[in-house]
């Protein structure tokens, strides 16, 4: 058998790159909101529930399904190993069992879904006054400027106290607290409010100098890239150290895809989303942009995506991809193909949108239509230009391509005619070299599966 | 005052015979454009007497203003020459049988070495050449340059040597050391011509000869010029000798002796040479009597050399009056236009041999043919090979050459850019040509059609091509082939708005600067950055501001220049580089290894390409390079771009499904080739080799997703193992300037990392010339560095030469390299640290 099979050691062994949480299990009825969660299953007389846990957070998912199995009837799965980020509820896995919602723990992105959701976030200690003190060290210059306070969901849990005090430091200012209910004000998950309660619109911020409480990740840099302000400041709790954060040269690297979009010939829309209406919408959306501006395109759809997944479609010039926007794919160098925000590939087919642009839209809700920041598709003419990147001319063609109805010359019945892509290829399929190779005596080949022959050295 | 109408010259465009494309190059500040001008001035555009002054050609403010060409500029003459020149047109291809008008298309070219891709645009649509030569500094680095490049496009060169006005007035030189200096000249020329010419060749013999008449003397300036022919007509009456013996006799070792009316071989003490006694003597003596203000003189020499003054030149005297007199005894443009019209090719004749040298299909096709025998009935066959701007902003005329057929307004044609193949849908546009027109300095008419053999602008076709293509209405035509430049674009600033919001116009406007100059690159690179590439600082500096102020409309911040980079490898990869592909079950075995010096070089030219039969590629290589034949037959792939100076072996044996892999492996290289493993730059000399592959043996476990990222990391790993380094662009550098500043050169070379190969004296001058290798980022600001240690005596011209190693090693913090590759990782946004061999190379 070892010749045929991997050895299953291997599966075993294989080492996971995983944070481990130290939890205290006495704590996890009030870290995990237990009782709320009942309380919110019970009432809604919800039948079948999903618990959602990202990887760390799975050694500790059998307890917490004890404990709530302790305050509810209804039944209840557990669901890991999610199909692509973690931070999104996963509708497709919890309607395998036909569930009526989902409970989700960690780190969340607050994406739409199709069903009801209830989040319990991680709750992580910070030291409110230091961070106060901190602030008033570093921004006394900035009496005159409105100021904006936005925080980590890991300190959720600590919120009121959070809002007090900086109310009482900057009274002036805002806050952006995270809120669980749908609202035209809500952007990521947070509202925007003064110190009275009233809510404004994340436009607000244009003129505030915003802080971010919390660590340096996918979270903030969304913020950063697509919430236009003042300035940005970071303060992570871990080094107690404000930093000014700017993003020139990202905002550079994706005007560059951009362009890269404009030249190519077939997009690749690549799926790595699947709950929700939305996903339906942008995808179509996205073929409509390819169409009117003569472009191919394919789906895809590959699962969570990969180098090699990717690499299998070399005719394919770049992948649009339709995913959480706290995705950090988009900006591999790796792949084959680069990786590109729907907004981008708006950018560069749709001629109502500006070419120029100071924030950047990394949710794609947001460009669908009665959205904020819908445009129509204008008809797009047959025109040409220079291509910066290849110095070659570039031509729009949206007209002929299919529009000819002339007959096809028959030739040869060669299966290579399918695809004038293919015929770019050297290799055109088996070769039987007639009379070209030498008459060999048969003589042994390798043996042993490919992960490891056994002629090869361990 | 425009003496010839849009109608008459369409009228001579049909008499191909008396057609005359040509270009007039130098080396800059040898006079061109001032030269020009007494042509201009004979066919009446601008008035005689302002003819020196103008520099009609030079048509840009800047160019007036700094009296530079930058841009080449056409203009088209029409020119009558008399019955008795006639009879020296011997070939009857040469001129139409009862024509006496010739139409002389007129290019005028920069001479300064960063715009030698403006001389090469010109030189493509010309079939002769007129070299002009300060007979004061001689020939110059940048008079070879495009002397030879005149060669190896099949344009037949004619010698001009100007500024005989400074020789006389300001070096004061001897009649004899005069005639030594043109001598000089004269071999000079032609051992260049002989260098790059085969006599033997479709062109047959070229060199320049003064008895023949095909070498010019005078000055532009002052606007008078004569060749050996003139000189003879005023002589062969009175000595009743023919014209053509007495042209052979004024030049060379010919003397004569005026007692005994005798012609000797030799100079002894009573003979004198010819050249001096008949031809200079009486110049000198016209200098020698105006200049000291001899009335009597003076006039008895007028009458003498047959020259009445006009009243309103009666009361000039010194320079003034000479230059009167010298341009009606000795009019330039008479002269020129002589020269021009019996020593240069008319498009019947040097299509005949430039047709091999133009056409890329084959030489027996309809275009071929067309273009062979200069057929207007043909298909129409057109070069474009510049983009002239309009003044509608952001559209060009396309500037070119029709060799075969007619261009007419609204005619529907074929547009092919450089990528087209035959075939092929790629770079092809089929449209109608708005407008023909006709160009003429700095006024364009509209013409209906425009023949074979003619220079003319289109309307209409800007948008379908970037800089150069073919227009055709044959259906299998092929490409016209692609120009070969001198000069690279080596040199590159980082521009960006001021006002971040104004992105959108410096793209628009990067993408006109692009199309208007035949050499700049404007790219946006993988960082962002919107780089504009040139081949020195001074052709950045006009395209920059072209950019700023006609194309982008917008103000620019321009980051310092800088250089490209290549990477390659100093020796052969220490081990065999293994990588697995994510599914461990493909491995690949290869090696990398530098190419041997010259190489590259080889591939650069085309002297070994992709498109060569692989077994005379072969052949070549073992012969020259020491190449294993076996393995010389088994070259991949170029790269990158298919094309690059990097190559792909294969090198294994027997290894099953290998073809199948081969594209992937192949996008694998390309991809690696163009982004380098220490700074993303590209690939510059390094050879590949596959040693050995292990396959899955079902196909879809080798599919391109896992062969292409492991050939990348297999590559990757193999330059990492092979002592990476990287090469900097250097500049050949030739600089002129007398002998007390040549120490102040060495020390400005040497702080700049340069160093001198090669240094002499210009003979019959007290000139000296140093020639210097210089890295180009250390080039800039060498020009003023020069001037301020050598009292502005030294003038430097640089152009690029060869990539050469930096040294130090880029993986040791420290060095200059690993300073350079770490710059770079920051400007690309790339992690900054050096790549680590583990993340590439794996173990079985």
């Amino acid at each position: 058998m070892a010749n045929l099979t991997t050895d299953g050691k291997l599966c075993i062994e294989r080492e996971i790159d995983v944070q481990v949480i130290d939890n205290d299990e006495t704590e996890i009825t009030s870290r995990y909101l237990i009782a709320d969660t009942c309380n919110w299953i019970n009432s809604n007389k919800y039948t079948k529930v999903c618990l959602q846990f990202p990887d760390e957070l799975l050694g500790i998912s059998s307890k917490v399904y004890e404990e709530l199995k302790k305050g509810t009837e209804a039944d209840l799965y557990i669901l890991g190993d999610t199909s692509y980020a973690s931070c999104c509820a996963d509708v497709v896995a919890s309607m395998h069992v036909q569930s009526n919602a989902i409970v989700h723990y960690g780190h969340t992105c607050f994406s739409k879904t199709n069903i009801p959701v209830y989040i319990v976030l991680n709750q992580k200690s910070l030291d409110i006054d230091i961070t106060m003190k901190i602030l008033r060290e570093n921004l006394t210059d900035f009496n005159l400027q409105k100021l904006c306070l936005l925080y980590d969901c890991e300190f959720n849990h600590l919120k009121d106290e959070l809002t007090e005090k900086w109310f009482q430091q900057y009274p002036n200012s805002y806050i952006a607290s995270i809120s669980f209910k749908e609202s035209i004000n809500r952007f990521f998950g947070r509202i925007v409010k003064n110190v009275s309660s009233e809510e404004y619109s994340s436009e607000i911020l244009k003129d505030c100098v915003c802080i971010y409480v919390g660590s340096r990740g996918q979270t903030f840099f969304n913020f950063t890239v697509s919430v236009e302000a003042e300035k940005w400041y970071l303060l992570d709790p871990a080094s107690n150290q404000l930093d000014v954060i700017q993003e020139t040269i990202w905002f550079k690297r994706r005007r560059f895809l951009i362009e890269k979009c404009k030249d190519a010939n077939v997009v690749g829309i690549l799926v790595c989303k699947l709950a929700g209406d939305q996903t339906k919408q942008i995808i179509s959306r996205m073929k409509q942009l390819c169409k009117a501006n003569g472009k191919k395109c394919y789906v895809v759809s590959v699962g969570k995506p990969n180098v090699a997944k990717l690499a299998n479609f070399p005719e394919i010039d770049i992948y649009v991809m339709i995913a959480c926007p706290e995705n950090d794919l988009y900006d591999s160098r790796d792949f084959y193909q680069a990786l590109v925000y729907p907004y981008e590939l708006e950018v560069a087919l749709n001629t109502n949108r500006d070419f120029y642009f100071t924030s950047h839209i990394t949710n794609y809700e947001e460009l669908l239509p009665g959205n904020k920041h819908y445009k129509d598709i204008n008809d797009i003419c047959d025109s040409t230009d220079v291509s910066l990147i290849t110095g070659k001319i570039r031509e729009t063609k949206v007209t002929a391509a299919s529009s000819s109805t002339d007959l096809v010359e028959k030739q040869n019945w060669q299966l290579e005619n399918i695809g004038q892509s293919l015929s770019k290829r050297s290799w055109k399929g088996l070769e039987q070299k007639l009379g070209e190779s030498n008459v060999k005596q048969v003589e042994e080949g390798r043996k042993g599966i490919p992960l490891q022959y056994l002629n090869e050295p361990e | 005052m425009v003496n010839f109408t849009v109608d008459e010259i369409r009228g001579m465009m049909d008499k191909k015979r008396n057609i005359r494309n040509m270009s007039v190059i130098a080396h800059v500040d040898h006079g061109k454009s001032t030269l020009t001008d007494s042509l201009v001035s004979k066919a009446g555009i601008i008035a005689g007497a302002r003819a020196g002054e103008t520099r009609f050609t030079d048509t840009r403010k800047d160019e007036q203003d700094r009296c530079i060409t930058i841009k080449s500029t056409a203009i088209s003459m029409y020119f009558e020459l008399e019955e008795k020149d006639l009879v020296f047109i011997t070939n009857p291809d040469q001129r139409e049988k009862s024509e006496k008008g010739f139409l002389i298309n007129l290019i005028d070219s920069p001479g300064h070495v960063d715009f030698s891709s403006e001389v090469t645009a010109a030189l493509r649509v010309t079939d002769g050449a007129l070299v002009v030569v300060d007979c004061v500094s001689g020939v110059c680095v940048q008079t070879e340059t495009v002397l030879r490049q005149a060669i190896a496009e099949r344009i037949k060169p004619i010698l001009f040597m100007n500024k005989m006005d400074r020789a006389l007035l300001e070096l004061q030189l001897e009649a004899e050391e005069l005639y030594q200096t043109f001598q000089r000249i004269v071999e000079n020329v032609n051992v260049i011509i002989a260098t790059y010419n085969d006599d033997g060749g479709p062109m047959g013999e070229v060199r320049v000869d003064p008895s023949k008449g095909s070498v010019g003397f005078g000055s532009g300036l002052h606007g008078w010029a004569f060749t050996l022919k003139q000189f003879s007509e005023m002589y062969a009456d009175k000595f009743k000798i023919d014209l053509v013996k007495l042209m052979n006799r004024l030049w060379g070792e010919n003397f004569f002796n005026a007692k005994t009316k005798k012609w000797a071989k030799q100079k002894d003490g009573d003979n004198k040479r010819s050249f001096c006694m008949y031809v200079l003597d009486p110049i000198y003596k016209v200098f020698s009597a105006i200049m000291n203000f001899r009335k009597e003189e003076i006039d008895s020499l007028l009458t003498k050399i047959g020259v009445t003054l006009k009243h309103e030149d009666s009361d000039k005297d010194g320079k003034a009056l000479l230059k009167v007199v010298m341009r009606s005894w000795l009019p330039a443009g008479e002269a020129l236009l002589q020269m021009i019209a019996i020593h240069l090719p008319s498009p019947v004749v040097a299509q005949k041999y430039r047709m091999e040298m133009l056409y890329e299909g084959p030489h027996d096709d309809e275009a071929a043919l067309g273009v062979k025998n200069c057929d207007p009935e043909a298909p129409l066959m057109m070069y474009v090979s510049k983009m002239v701007p309009t003044s509608d902003k952001g559209r060009f005329y396309a500037f070119g050459r029709v060799f075969s057929g007619k261009v007419a307004t609204g005619q529907k044609a074929r547009i092919m850019g450089p990528n087209y193949q035959p075939g092929k849908k790629e770079d092809l546009y089929e449209k109608t040509i708005q407008r023909t027109i006709l160009m003429m300095g700095r006024y364009v008419e509209a013409i209906e059609d425009v023949p074979c053999g003619n220079i003319c602008g289109l309307v209409g076709v800007d948008q379908f091509l970037v800089k150069t293509g073919t227009i055709t209405t044959f259906k299998n035509a092929h490409n016209m082939k692609v120009m070969k430049f001198s000069v690279s674009p080596v040199v590159r600033v980082a521009v960006e708005p001021k006002n971040p919001a104004d992105l959108p116009k410096l793209v628009e406007g990067l993408k006109r600067l692009a199309k208007s100059d035949p050499m700049v690159q404007c790219i946006n690179e993988e960082s962002g950055e919107h780089i504009v590439a040139g081949a020195g600082e001074l052709h950045l500096e006009i395209c920059l501001k072209d950019l700023e102020e006609d194309h982008a409309c917008i103000p620019i911040k321009k980051s310092d220049p800088v250089v490209s980079y290549r990477e390659t490898v100093g020796e052969e990869s220490n081990q065999m580089c293994l990588s697995k592909s994510p599914n461990k079950h493909n491995r690949l075995f290869m090696r990398a290894c530098p190419m041997p010096d010259g190489l590259p070089e080889d591939i650069d030219d085309g002297k070994v390409n992709p498109r060569d039969d692989f077994k005379t590629r072969a052949r070549y290589l073992t012969e020259k390079y020491e190449y294993d034949l076996t393995e010389a037959r088994k070259i991949w792939c170029f790269g990158p771009e298919g094309t690059g100076p990097n190559l792909l072996v294969d090198c294994t044996k027997g290894v099953q499904y290998l073809n199948e892999i081969k594209d992937s492996v192949v996008a694998g290289f390309q991809w690696a080739a163009k982004e380098g493993v220490m700074a993303e730059e590209n690939l510059r000399g390094v050879r590949f080799n596959i040693y050995d592959v292990t396959l899955h043996t079902d196909a879809i476990h080798r599919g391109g997703g896992q062969i292409i990222p492991t050939t990348r990391r297999c590559l990757y790993a193999c330059l990492l193992t092979a002592a990476p380094r990287l090469m900097e662009p250097v500049y050949l550098c030739e600089i002129q300037c007398p002998e007390i500043a040549v120490g102040g050169i060495y020390g400005v070379l040497n702080r700049r990392r340069g160093h001198v190969f090669e240094e002499s004296q210009v003979a019959g001058t007290p000139m000296f010339v140093v020639k210097a290798y210089l890295p180009v980022n250390e080039s800039f600001g060498f020009t003023a560095d020069l001037r301020s240690n050598t009292g502005g005596q030294a003038f430097p011209q640089c152009v690029f030469d060869h990539w050469q190693i930096l040294p130090g090693d880029p993986s040791e913090p420290g060095s200059k390299p690993y300073a350079v590759v770490q710059e770079t990782r920051k400007r690309k946004g790339l992690k900054e640290g050096l790549p680590d061999l583990a993340q590439y190379l794996d173990k079985l």
